[in-house]
């Protein structure tokens, strides 16, 4: 690009700077060369990332995608009451709901009441099962 | 669900950006890693000549390689050396102006004063070394250090109209885009700029 543009008409004060100024250029040292070169190759890959067409960025990203839901749904299914319900049966320990239940007047409770009302009752009835064949009074 | 018929109908009404062809897309990048090749060290000879700091000198230049790449890369590639130019010399002045900002705050703090970005000046810097049998190349490297220290000390637009005009060789229509001014106002900064450098370095050089 350089070697097609006109030169301007320079004095020799210009002339001289221009001169030092290309003659630095030249110096720079490897180092400086080396970071240019990957700022440059830098800017090329965001150029050409930004040009891709869209189904192609999309087509890079689908495995992601699909892997980061896959992650989602294994976290939702272990943190849901469901996944906690699973887990509790399966280990055969007292689920909370169900301690409730038992604990409550309209079941359990019933059942101990009936037992002290016909106390008497259920004596006899455990006397004559274990004395055996039972006898005429 | 749409066969693929359907989906090549689709897209002669989308109305957005047509996906360019792959060879397009292939030679684009390269015509623009030719001019960044072509410009790079120069580019980075700028902000060092204008900032001192050589990691702040590449981390503008990287920035503004960034910048036209990512917004400006689709634009006519004549108009990328101004582009360019314009969003690097914005870079500068917005380092510059942290600087100066940091400066400030660290005055109002106790302490020993220091000078974080090494911008005090020794005296001696500006005075001219008139020893005899000096080799070239060290000649010719403390003339570039005294054009340096001399373009440092210029108002900032006088420094850019100089250095793009001068050491870039842009044009004046050019340098105005570059430094969002009008074409007379180039002119007037870069005669400004040269009438004090030659003021200043004429006896030395």
């Amino acid at each position: 690009m350089n070697e097609q543009r006109p030169e301007p008409v320079l004095d020799s004060f210009e002339e001289r700077s221009r001169v030092l100024f290309n003659d630095s250029v030249d110096s720079l040292d490897f180092a400086v060369r080396s970071r240019l070169t990957q700022a440059r190759h830098a800017a090329i890959e965001a150029a050409a990332a930004k040009r891709r067409p869209w189904f192609s960025r999309v087509g890079v990203l689908a495995p992601a995608g699909m892997t980061a839901a896959a992650v989602l749904g294994a976290v939702l299914w272990l943190g849901s009451p469901l996944g906690q319900h699973a887990a509790t049966v399966a280990e055969g320990q007292p689920n909370l709901e169900d301690l409730e239940i038992v604990a409550s007047s309209d079941e359990g409770g019933d059942a101990m009441d009936m037992l002290q009302d016909d106390i008497e009752f259920y004596d006899w009835a455990d006397k004559a099962a274990n004395s055996g064949p039972a006898t005429a009074s | 669900m749409p066969g693929f018929g359907t989906l090549n109908s689709a897209w002669m009404v989308w109305d957005g950006p047509a996906p360019a062809p792959e060879d397009e897309v292939l030679e684009y990048p390269r015509e623009l890693e030719k001019f960044l090749a072509e410009i790079e060290r120069r580019a980075f000879r700028m902000a060092q000549v204008a900032l001192r700091d050589p990691d702040d000198a590449l981390d503008v230049v990287q920035d503004a390689m960034l910048k036209l790449a990512r917004n400006y890369a689709a634009r006519p590639s004549a108009e990328w050396r101004p582009l360019f130019y314009r969003i690097l010399e914005n870079g500068i002045r917005d380092l510059q102006r942290r600087r100066s900002v940091r400066k400030r705050f660290m005055t109002w703090l106790p302490g020993p004063k220091e000078d974080p970005e090494g911008e005090a000046q020794d005296p001696l810097d500006n005075v001219a070394d008139s020893a005899p049998a000096i080799p070239e190349a060290l000649m010719q490297g403390q003339a570039m250090e005294q054009l340096e220290q001399s373009l440092r000390n210029l108002p900032a637009r006088q420094r850019e109209a100089f250095m793009l005009r001068n050491f870039e060789g842009l044009d004046v229509a050019e340098t105005a885009t570059a430094m969002g001014c009008s074409e007379g106002s180039v002119k007037t900064h870069y005669s400004r700029a040269v009438h004090t450098l030659r003021d200043q370095l004429g006896e030395v050089w």
